[in-house]
């Protein structure tokens, strides 16, 4: 049992993770707490499901499709919405990102209506790898690979390429970025783009585990932000860690303690672990000036 | 005009006997605000919307105090207000307290929890801060939901109130919150000009500069917290008797989020704004979804959704308006409906310059 | 800037205007000599939403009976108001139902919480509450004059599944799942109340949060438990997650379930299948049933309303309103709530889409007396097992 917890902890672990990285990548550009990201990673699979099921397009197809309609969705929301706020106050910039999980909400069960749905995902959700009596789905094995495999290619991506660079260079200081010849606003679509991208992967990994409607995201996105604020909200690979973290010790939890209480048990431990240690698992310290 | 000469001048309610007659009038008009909604129905209100506008006004009020004023974001207020309606529906079913005993008792025992949370909140900021009120609502309504003490997942009956021996309708409530609302307002606007209320503002502005000046951060943030929750408690009561039936699975997260844009909309740091913000949040939510009669649109939708969209998600278009209207006030109006009434005022008072 | 502010100003008024709505008043409330105003809440936006389908197959039923020429020479106008499973808002239509619109009677209405907030004022106004679609004790004691309730006990309901998996089919160790709210805990009552009667023990009792979206832990405890039988009560959403989980683990029960998840055709599409076998409760005739009644509304249903999908939820509409309809219609051309309220007291036995209807003692309001049970076969149909079964004494 023991075992078997672990490694359904780690999957959705993974699942939180990516939100989580969706959206430390949208908070270390803009300081934007981003609540629309569950919603936005929603609308992303409706439409990967609308590709799949109503026009069966081959699913490599759809889901590039899909990841340049994220694409489109989070440069969308940079530019009409967030660049249009005049110097905007912390919460005035979670209202507007609220307000727009609410239109994405409505827009979603307008297009596609309140019913439940399964996402025709490649890999079965159903049959499952047998490694010497520890039984690992299919699609838990496969999402942790995802995860797995993603965010190495984030990591590459921020490491190595010229746009990743500058990218990190316009988080680190915007001005300075700018007198250095980076276009620091088309930087800043282009993070949403990216994060936007990861929040689709984590929307239909999730819709693929469980079912597809236009709520699924409401419990994942919290968890992701706990993850996130785990992790430390400003370092990836804590954010990363934070999410496994939070999976395994919520199965664990639900599994030896208390399964009333699993949900609420995350939040617990993160005011607890906030107490301690204010600035999440991984990130430094950090200390504002006056 | 605007010059103070000392102290007590500052902290005087009324700056200038203008906005005395002002507020005199505003009461009269809320004495008659009853037989006016029965009669004429204006907008299609009716007295219980008004009792829930009251109530939010009072949550909106006390949040403001933490996040307009002393600049402590909290996305948890709904646990405050489930612990205020819960304490209060306990203390009379259980041991008959009456009204006037339970509400401030309901008010003090979430400005108890409200000081707890305002610990962590010592040492948190922005997201940090964010997450871990988040959590404790979520932990609240988790605990009350699992204690069969609360009534647990059924939820709790409100006992019917007697008002001289008669049973207390609408309009009887809206007395009772009104006069509650009124007092609890002016006691915000009277606390934030003395001496706690500076220290809260500074705090907002600069809580290590603030420090500097020797305001005691540990004391003031948890004391925001704590008159913070009184507040929500206090309304959480009030709204258990105006529904009748509480269960904890209504204060969820969404709540807690609709707070926070009433006094975003309303205007943060701004008492006016943020009844302002409630009243017109409330109005909305519950209101809008009448945008499928209006003639002319509502039928252009109906072919619309049988074109694009689907026929049985159309109500959805209430839940886009409603998140477009809460986008554009902050796009266009940082300040909020308050910022706007500064501006027009300031606009008309130099007319025609 | 004064022109920006005067725009702004000008389409807040005109909004205000337009959704502000008129108030009428009549002698008998919402009865007129052409009309009868009928109003119902039901989520249609929000996590709630996949329910609010019941509120629009009422609005079916309406159609249809107006388009038959109404009752009495009379037609219905039904008002459907969207409270997105809200208690606060529920208040707020119930009070403009009574207040402002001035309706008749309401009919169905979703949840506990939030009929509960409203049950009270519609009782002391005198407006008749047909069927809320909830089949909780609340609605039945204490017992409410103008308050009928048809929806089966779901105490009673998962009381006789139980015993139908024990004394038919046999099995021993039985476990169960349920949601933690009242539907959940009203049918692990039921469960339990058989089992101690035959002093036997619940193997594993397992409840989720209706915002749970990782069952794992729950199926993993589910299969712990050694369970042969297994017994949930929840909503579509965790029927699914709970039986993907189990079958990623190997773990293959006979699972039971109450008539909330009869919707076969839409559990086998999210299921991917898993849900053949499943044994389950029913409260309303099948979708493809033979039965003239079915046979004439599916017609009507794809005249009036193609674009809907003929689910459970969408006819249960339909079934839940119609002895309400015919209280009407018995009660004659003077309607009012205490005629329709002793026509209805006047329902034996009655029959349409649903169980039959039974009203004649006064100190009963719970109408829907009987389920019957059946089978899902591969295809997605159903297999049925029984014939009605009375399961409320």
């Amino acid at each position: 049992m023991f075992g078997q917890l672990i490694v359904s902890g780690l999957a959705v672990g993974a699942c939180y993770a990516l939100l989580a990285i969706a959206m430390v990548i949208i908070y270390k550009s803009s300081e934007v707490l981003n609540f629309a990201q569950g919603e936005m990673a929603m609308v992303s699979t409706f439409v990967a499901f609308m590709l799949l099921d109503a026009y069966h397009v081959p699913f490599p197809w759809a889901a590039a499709l899909t990841f340049l309609f994220a694409i489109l969705l989070g440069i969308f929301f940079e530019i009409v919405f967030l660049r249009q706020a005049k110097d905007p106050t912390v919460i005035g910039l979670i209202i507007i990102t609220l307000g727009f999980e609410m239109v994405l909400m409505g827009f979603a069960g307008w297009k596609w209506g309140p019913d439940q749905r399964s996402f025709p995902f490649p890999i079965s959700n159903i049959e499952a790898y047998n490694f010497y009596g520890l039984i690992i789905s299919k699609i838990n094995f496969w999402t942790i690979l995802i995860t797995l495999v993603l965010m190495f290619i984030l990591f590459l991506f921020f490491r190595y390429t010229k746009l990743g660079i500058a990218m990190r260079a316009t988080q680190q200081n915007q001005l300075a970025a700018r007198v250095m010849g980076i276009r620091t606003k088309w930087i800043l679509s282009f993070t949403w783009a990216i994060s936007s991208i990861v929040g689709a992967v984590a929307g239909m990994l999730i819709a693929a585990l469980g079912i597809l409607d236009p709520p699924m995201m409401m419990d994942p996105l919290l968890k992701g932000f706990a993850s996130a604020v785990l992790g430390g909200m400003t370092s990836l690979p804590g954010t990363a860690v934070g999410g496994a973290m939070l999976g395994i010790i919520e199965n664990l939890f639900g599994g030896y303690v208390s399964l009333a209480f699993k949900s609420a048990v995350a939040f617990i431990i993160i005011i607890l672990m906030l107490c301690i240690k204010p600035s999440g698992l991984l990130a430094k310290h950090y200390v504002k000036k006056v | 005009m605007d010059i103070k000469r000392n102290y007590y001048e500052d902290i005087e309610l009324f700056k200038s006997n203008t906005i005395l007659v002002w507020s005199i009038l505003f009461l009269i008009f809320l004495a008659f605000l009853p037989w006016l909604i029965t009669t004429y129905r204006p907008l299609g209100l009716s007295i219980y919307i008004v009792n829930l506008i009251t109530i939010h006004a009072i949550v909106a009020i006390g949040l403001n105090i933490l996040v307009g004023y002393t600049g402590q974001i909290s996305m948890g207020h709904a646990g405050f207000f489930a612990l205020g309606a819960f304490t209060a529906v306990i203390l009379i079913v259980r041991w008959s307290f009456p009204l006037w005993i339970a509400l401030p008792i309901a008010g003090f025992v979430s400005s108890a929890f409200g000081f707890i949370l305002g610990l962590p909140a010592l040492r948190l900021k922005g997201p940090y801060l964010a997450i871990a009120t988040l959590g404790f609502g979520m932990t609240i309504t988790t605990i009350i939901k699992h204690m069969e003490f609360f009534g647990g997942r059924m939820g709790l009956q409100a006992p019917k109130l007697y008002l001289f021996g008669t049973p207390m309708k609408d309009i009887h409530y809206y007395y009772v919150i009104m006069i509650i609302a009124v007092l609890m307002t002016i006691g915000a606007v009277k606390l934030i000009k003395t001496r706690v209320g500076r220290a809260f503002i500074a705090i907002r502005d600069s809580d290590i500069a603030a420090e500097a000046m020797g305001v005691n951060l540990t004391y003031y943030k948890t004391l925001a917290f704590a008159v913070s929750a009184f507040y929500t408690g206090v309304a959480g009561g009030l709204y258990a008797f105006i529904l009748g039936f509480i269960n904890p699975e209504s204060f969820h997260l969404i709540m807690s989020i609709t707070f926070l844009a009433m006094v975003v909309v309303g205007g943060l740091g701004s008492i006016m704004g943020s009844i302002a913000g409630a009243a017109l949040m409330t109005f909305l939510d519950i209101k809008l979804q009448a945008i499928q009669d209006i003639p002319a649109i509502g039928p252009a939708l109906v072919i619309f959704s049988e074109k694009y969209m689907s026929i049985a998600g159309i109500s959805n278009v209430a839940v886009i308006v409603y998140g477009l209207i809460m986008i554009l006030i902050v796009l266009f109006e940082p300040l909020g409906i308050f910022g706007f009434w500064i501006r027009n005022k300031r606009y008309w008072k130099t007319w025609p310059f | 800037m004064l022109k920006k502010n005067l725009t702004f100003i000008g389409v807040l008024m005109v909004m205000v205007f337009l959704i502000a709505a008129p108030a009428t008043a009549q002698k008998v409330r919402g009865v007129t000599d052409t009309e009868i105003l009928v109003g119902q809440w039901g989520p249609q936006t929000g996590p709630a939403a996949p329910w609010g389908a019941v509120a629009r197959g009422t609005d079916l039923l309406f159609k249809i009976i107006n388009e038959e020429g109404g009752i009495h020479g009379r037609k219905f106008k039904y008002y459907l108001r969207d409270d997105s499973y809200q208690p606060a808002k529920t208040k707020a239509i119930a009070k403009e139902f009574v207040e402002q619109i001035g309706v008749f009677a309401v009919v169905g209405g979703i949840g506990v919480a939030t009929g509960m907030t409203a049950r009270d004022y519609l009782m002391e106004n005198k407006v008749p509450w047909y069927a809320p679609i909830t089949g909780v004790y609340e609605w039945i004691s204490p017992i409410q004059k103008y308050l009928f309730a048809q929806y089966p006990l779901y105490d009673d309901e998962a009381f006789n599944l139980t015993g139908y998996l024990h004394e038919k089919l046999g099995y021993k160790k039985i476990a169960m799942f349920y949601q933690n709210d009242d539907y959940g805990k009203q049918g692990a009552q039921g469960v339990e109340r058989y089992l101690l009667r035959k002093k036997i023990s619940l193997v594993a009792k397992v409840s989720a949060e209706m915002t749970d979206r990782d069952l794992s832990t729950h199926a993993l405890k589910l299969k712990n438990s050694g369970a042969e039988a297994v017994i949930m009560w929840t909503m579509p959403t965790h029927a699914a997650l709970i039986l993907a989980e189990s079958a990623k683990i190997g773990f293959k029960p006979q699972w039971a379930t109450s008539n909330t998840l009869s919707d076969s055709a839409l559990m086998m599409q999210i299921t991917k299948g898993l849900w053949a076998g499943m044994i389950n409760s029913f409260a309303l005739e099948l979708p493809d049933s033979n039965l003239p009644l079915m046979v004439k509304y599916r017609e009507w249903h794809k005249k009036l309303a193609p674009q809907e999908r003929w689910g459970t939820f969408y006819y249960a509409g339909i079934a839940f309103a119609e002895p309400f309809v015919e209280g009407v219609r018995r009660a004659g051309r003077d309607l009012t709530a205490d005629n329709w309220v002793k026509a209805m007291e006047t329902l034996k036995d009655w029959k349409g889409i649903s169980s039959p209807i039974t009203f004649t003692n006064p100190m009963d309001r719970q109408g829907g007396k009987h389920v019957f049970y059946g089978k899902v076969k591969p295809d997605g149909n159903i297999e049925r097992l029984t014939d009605w079964i009375r399961i409320t004494k």
